[in-house]
């Protein structure tokens, strides 16, 4: 994995415009005119007790508010009725972000700048936390997309997991050709590969790192070619090829034997070892980085049933005991 | 010598079987040849239990033996008992070589050189030819099949596969993991296999999971009673004999086409294209006295089609006169004809008004005639617009009709009258319509759907020849000079000729002397150029346009190479009769110098930015050069919630027309497995009930009419038809958020381990039930999928 090649920027292709660009920014504009307009009026209104959200601005802008708070959550509802007619789910989302991001002016007006340890500081925090994860969302569908196709390079987790078995096959054979002990170790690093897992292994990657575990064959390799060396050093005739203590693993393997056929076959055996090191790396990235691009909806959509639930308790208890 | 029958039936498969039991029943000496061991080989051969069809609906059987909807084997039990208590006299095994002869005295020559006389012969033999066999001793032996039903029968055998296409690789492939088995390849190659099968039995034979023998053939097979395994193959390899004991041999050598046998009773085809079939008149009765014709080899590939026929051509032999199964549905359609008495008058009056169906025989006419609608347009009513994506074809009967052509801002409006037609620009280029289409007054049209219009193009060499020469005069007039009359243009289209190119032929390259025009007629091109050692490709240009007239302005060499994209056809008009027609015509000769000017700006444009030319050259390898609505995800923005699957499952009755994730990628451009809506559709080739079709705004649909046989899927170059049931029930977005369940957009696993239902080919239809445009589209949360034409693209590219 280079990290030259993620940060490479590839070009757009000019046919498709994105969510957040979505009709020339309607949204956007939309959502600005409405922060501007609030924060006018909330500039020009002088209510006897100080801003607060119980003045007729007040009412207004948590009417507002809330009512916003209801249409954003129907995204949920108009991007899983497929056959819809009403607006593209792009312009919905477009919308989505820009009203959700108008939310935070809008709300902070309606507080008037009154917090405290109670349910309606409580609705306020809510929704920031769910404005914020909502933002980390647009972050990410807006640099990830790149980062997953350029670790792709054409390729597909369909391909890449075939490519794997293969290799793992072809690993098997060499090294049950060269030695049952090198055989071993291949069997115990194809056991030791971690694909996936659970949420954990997904965001953060496997929770035996893939590279310690590729140390580990590569260590344990030129361990056994180390010993084998010097079995065969034992030998008079193989005595002249003494061995290098600091020698990289494919140096160890080159001199398994004096043989040329057995050194070619570590050396693949070798490059089969960094090929599929290369590929499970590439997976698990896939993974992680699918995985860190979905999971802020499994805490922005939580949080939202937690804000209307405030938020009703917040009405209620403002008609109840006002 | 030899048995002597009144009616030799040659074929037991649904029109044979029918004819023969027809004779059975009227007590009439005859007798059914089968050359397989079974009746109906065609649809014995199909996979089991599957489910056939019984299109079209609407006609009803008329036959002694019954057939309906249902299984394979259903349908063989039926024949078989049948056709036994009719005491039909059949002859299994008995492969007729050759037919001579005429009425009242035919001599069938047996494969087993015995004779049989006959005073008529009913040929039905379809259009599958007969299996090759081994074509050495044992070659019937027990343990030796030519096909192969279900793979996962077989386990810890030793099975010889013989032969080295598709089908010998996929059964080699299918066996290896569960038998031993062993390929004989007469060749030392397996290059006449897919390029993904071949990859895959070379691979299977270096991994030592497949062995095989090159350079060799089969010389003798023994079945060797009471031992194990039970079969011995005899092979002659490059070193010599090699014995392999075996307990299965299937070969897979394919058939023989029916052409030549056909062609060796004396019957004569009228073209030499491989889809041309024999004429036959009413009767069935081929050029050959007493010898008849039904069935698919007869052009009717449907089963009920041909069991009619089965039981008419019987009648007609014995003298009978019957009216053909079809004749009511004809009243039907013919029958609001102004002054309709019989349909065989107004059969008549159509085929003496319109010269281009003068060639057709009575048989040919009423099935070109029931594929057809009868048209009474009033006056003024458009019949089609410019720029929709029909492409049927109309004969004027009577009246007439004007023709709107638009060049540059003037309009000109031509009139057709009785006998001609129009149509046939779409039909051939496979794009929009070039014109606007009104009805003028007592205006009376025929319009033929393009799969029959094609079958007679294909088989009526007369037809073709007018066509071509009319599209030609049409399409020049249409692209160069629309404004002036076809008679202004005699001298270039004295000049024009059509040429064909296959997909990465150049029709000229760079710097050879310009001395033609090429009017794309169907296909489309690249343009490219050679810089720094490689070919960019500068732009696209579809059929209706032309290309090769900067050379002939300029009076330079050829400035840029181009290529066919598809298969491509062109009308080259001569370069010196096009300058001399420049010459003589300055309007026209502004026109095309302004065309040139914009070509050549655009060119030095997309010189600049050759990355754009590598998008074209991508996505014309994806085969967007042929398409006329691609589904396109930017990458950049995709954030892979596949939405778009999810819509497409949820509107197409749970099953997904669309894989998002399949595909190629260049840079951040994706080209998903999904339909691309062909200008001329692979899908339509070959489906026997006409069941695709191309709507107005140009969605390529399959219809209910789908009898499930799988053609299109096979023939789809892009893999974007599946065979599967649709889910009758939608889920509710209600229920499932308020109490859950199954939950909208999801396939329905559950659903889909159906049993009986009868799977039919699925694949886009680009919505076209919805208003508002493709599903997938508008449910893509971030504007990554969009679904556009090339032309398209290719415009709103150049604006960047």
């Amino acid at each position: 994995m280079s990290t030259a090649a993620e940060t490479r920027t590839v070009p757009t292709a000019a046919i498709h415009e994105g969510f957040l660009a979505h009709a020339r920014f309607r949204y956007f504009k939309l959502a600005s005119l409405l922060c501007v307009l609030a924060v006018a009026v909330y500039w020009w209104d002088d209510p006897a007790d100080g801003p607060n959200g119980g003045t007729w601005l007040g009412y207004t802008l948590g009417t507002v508010g809330a009512l916003l708070i209801v249409w954003l959550t129907l995204l949920g509802w108009r991007k899983r009725d497929y056959s819809s007619r009403l607006g593209t789910v792009r312009g919905w989302l477009s919308a989505h972000v820009y009203l959700g991001l108008s939310l935070i002016t809008i709300a902070t007006l309606h507080t008037g700048f009154h917090f405290g340890w109670n349910v309606h500081t409580l609705s306020y925090v809510l929704m920031l936390l769910v404005i914020a994860s909502g933002v980390y969302g647009t972050i990410v569908y807006a640099r990830y997309p790149t980062l997953i196709t350029v670790n792709r390079d054409q390729s597909t987790r369909e391909a890449w997991l075939a490519e794997l078995d293969e290799l793992n096959e072809q690993s098997l054979k060499l090294a049950d050709a060269l030695d049952t002990q090198v055989h071993q170790i291949i069997v115990q690093s194809i056991d030791r590969i971690r694909i996936g897992g659970g949420l954990r292994a997904q965001l953060f990657g496997p929770r035996e790192p893939l590279r310690k575990a590729f140390a580990q064959v590569e260590k344990e390799l030129g361990m056994t070619t180390r010993f084998m060396a010097t079995k065969l050093r034992a030998q008079p005739s193989m005595r002249s090829l003494g061995p290098d203590e600091s020698s990289t693993v494919s140096f160890m393997a080159g001199q398994l034997v004096g043989g040329s056929h057995d050194n070619e076959s570590a050396q693949k055996l070798l490059d089969l070892v960094a090929r599929r090191r290369d590929i499970a790396g590439r997976i698990n990235r896939d993974i992680r980085l699918h995985a860190q691009m979905q999971v802020w909806l499994y805490i922005h959509v939580p949080l939202t049933f937690a804000l209307l639930a405030a938020l009703l308790a917040h009405i209620l208890s403002v008609f109840i005991y006002w | 010598m030899g048995e002597s029958f009144k009616i030799a039936v040659i074929g037991s498969g649904p029109a044979g079987l029918s004819a023969a039991a027809r004779a059975a029943e009227l007590g009439l000496s005859h007798v059914l040849l089968e050359a397989e061991a079974h009746l109906s080989n065609t649809i014995y051969r199909y996979q089991k239990g599957k489910y056939v069809m019984a299109e079209p609906a609407i006609l009803p059987l008329r036959s002694p033996v019954s057939f309906a909807a249902g299984k394979r084997e259903q349908i063989l039990e039926t024949w078989n008992r049948e056709s036994d208590g009719l005491k039909v006299n059949r002859r299994l095994r008995s492969e007729v070589t050759g037919v001579s002869g005429t009425r009242g005295a035919f001599c069938l020559k047996l494969a087993d050189d015995s004779v049989i006389r006959a005073e008529h012969v009913v040929l039905a033999i379809g259009l599958q030819g007969n299996i090759r066999k081994l074509g050495c001793p044992g070659e019937d032996a027990a343990f030796v099949q030519y096909q192969l039903d279900d793979p996962d029968e077989y386990n810890d055998e030793t099975i010889v596969v013989i032969g080295a296409g598709d089908a010998a690789i996929e059964n080699a492939m299918a066996l290896c993991e569960r038998n031993k088995v062993i390929v004989v390849n007469r060749r030392d190659e397996f290059d006449r296999a897919k390029a993904a099968n071949n990859a895959a039995i070379l691979k299977a034979i270096a991994d030592g999971r497949i062995q095989c023998f090159y350079n060799s053939g089969p010389r003798k097979a023994e079945d060797q009673p009471g031992r194990r395994p039970r079969g011995l193959i005899i092979l002659n390899t490059a070193s010599g004999e090699v014995h392999l004991p075996c307990d299965r041999v299937i070969a897979r050598l394919g058939a023989t086409p029916p052409r030549k046998f056909v062609e060796g009773c004396g019957v004569a085809f009228p073209t030499a294209d491989v889809t041309s079939l024999p004429a036959v008149s009413a009767t069935y009765e081929s050029n050959v006295a007493g010898l008849y014709i039904i069935g698919a080899l007869a052009g009717f590939p449907l089963i009920k089609q041909a069991m009619n026929q089965g039981y008419e051509v019987v009648e007609f032999i014995q003298g009978h006169n019957v009216e053909p199964a079809d004749e009511p549905l004809l009243r039907g359609k013919f029958g609001a004809m102004p002054g309709f008495r019989t349909v065989d008058a107004a059969l008549e009056l159509v085929q003496r008004r319109v010269p281009v169906l003068a060639p057709l025989t009575r048989l040919q006419l009423r099935e070109f005639l029931l594929d057809s609608e009868l048209r009474l347009p009033q006056q003024g009513e458009v019949i089609f617009e410019r720029n929709a994506y029909s492409d049927s074809f109309y004969s004027i009967v009577n009246g007439q009709v004007d023709i709107e052509l638009v060049g540059g801002k003037a309009t000109r409006t031509v009139t057709l009258g009785p006998g001609e037609f129009f149509g046939e620009m779409s039909l051939i280029s496979g794009r929009r319509r070039s014109a606007t289409v009104h009805a003028g007054p007592n205006c009376m049209l025929v319009e033929t759907p393009r799969r029959s219009m094609n079958k007679l193009i294909y088989s009526i060499p007369a037809v073709k020849r007018v066509l071509d020469q009319s599209f030609l005069s049409r399409a020049i007039q249409a692209a160069i000079a629309p404004e002036r009359p076809p008679v202004a243009l005699q001298s270039l289209i004295a000049t024009a000729s059509v040429l064909a190119f296959k997909p990465g032929e150049h029709l000229f390259r760079e710097g050879e002397p310009g001395d033609c025009l090429h009017l794309i007629r169907k296909g489309s091109v690249t343009i490219s150029r050679h810089m720094d050692g490689r070919d960019v490709v500068l732009a696209y240009v579809p059929a209706g346009q032309y290309v090769g007239e900067m050379a002939l302005v300029s009076n330079i060499p050829r400035s840029a190479t181009v290529t066919a994209a598809v298969a491509t056809e062109t009308i080259r008009i001569d370069g010196e009769a096009f300058k001399a027609m420049l010459a003589q015509d300055p309007p026209v000769k502004a026109r095309v110098e302004e065309i040139y000017k914009n070509r050549l700006a655009r060119n030095v444009s997309a010189l600049q930015q050759p990355e754009r030319g590598g998008v074209i050259g991508f996505l014309m390898a994806q085969g967007v050069g042929e398409a006329t609505d691609v589904l396109l995800i930017d990458e950049s923005l995709c954030v892979r919630c596949d939405q778009c699957e999810k819509a497409c499952t949820d509107t197409h009755g749970g099953l997904s027309r669309l894989n998002r994730e399949a595909g190629p990628t260049f840079e951040n451009l994706h080209v998903p497995t999904s339909c691309r809506h062909c200008e001329h559709p692979h899908c339509m080739k070959d489906c026997p009930p006409d069941a695709i079709k191309r709507a107005p705004n140009g969605e390529v649909f399959i219809s209910d009419a789908c009898i499930g046989c799988g053609n299109c899927q096979r023939n789809c170059p892009y893999g974007v038809i599946q065979m599967g049931v649709e889910s009758k029930t939608r889920p509710s977005l209600w229920r499932w958020m308020l109490f859950g369940g199954r939950e909208p957009g999801l396939q329905d696993h559950a659903h889909h381990d159906h049993g009986d239902v009868p799977k039919k080919a699925a694949k886009c239809d680009m919505c076209k039930s919805l208003p508002g445009g493709p599903a997938c589209v508008r449910a893509c949360p971030t504007g990554a999928a969009r679904r556009v034409s090339p032309e398209q693209f290719l415009r709103v590219a150049r604006k960047e």
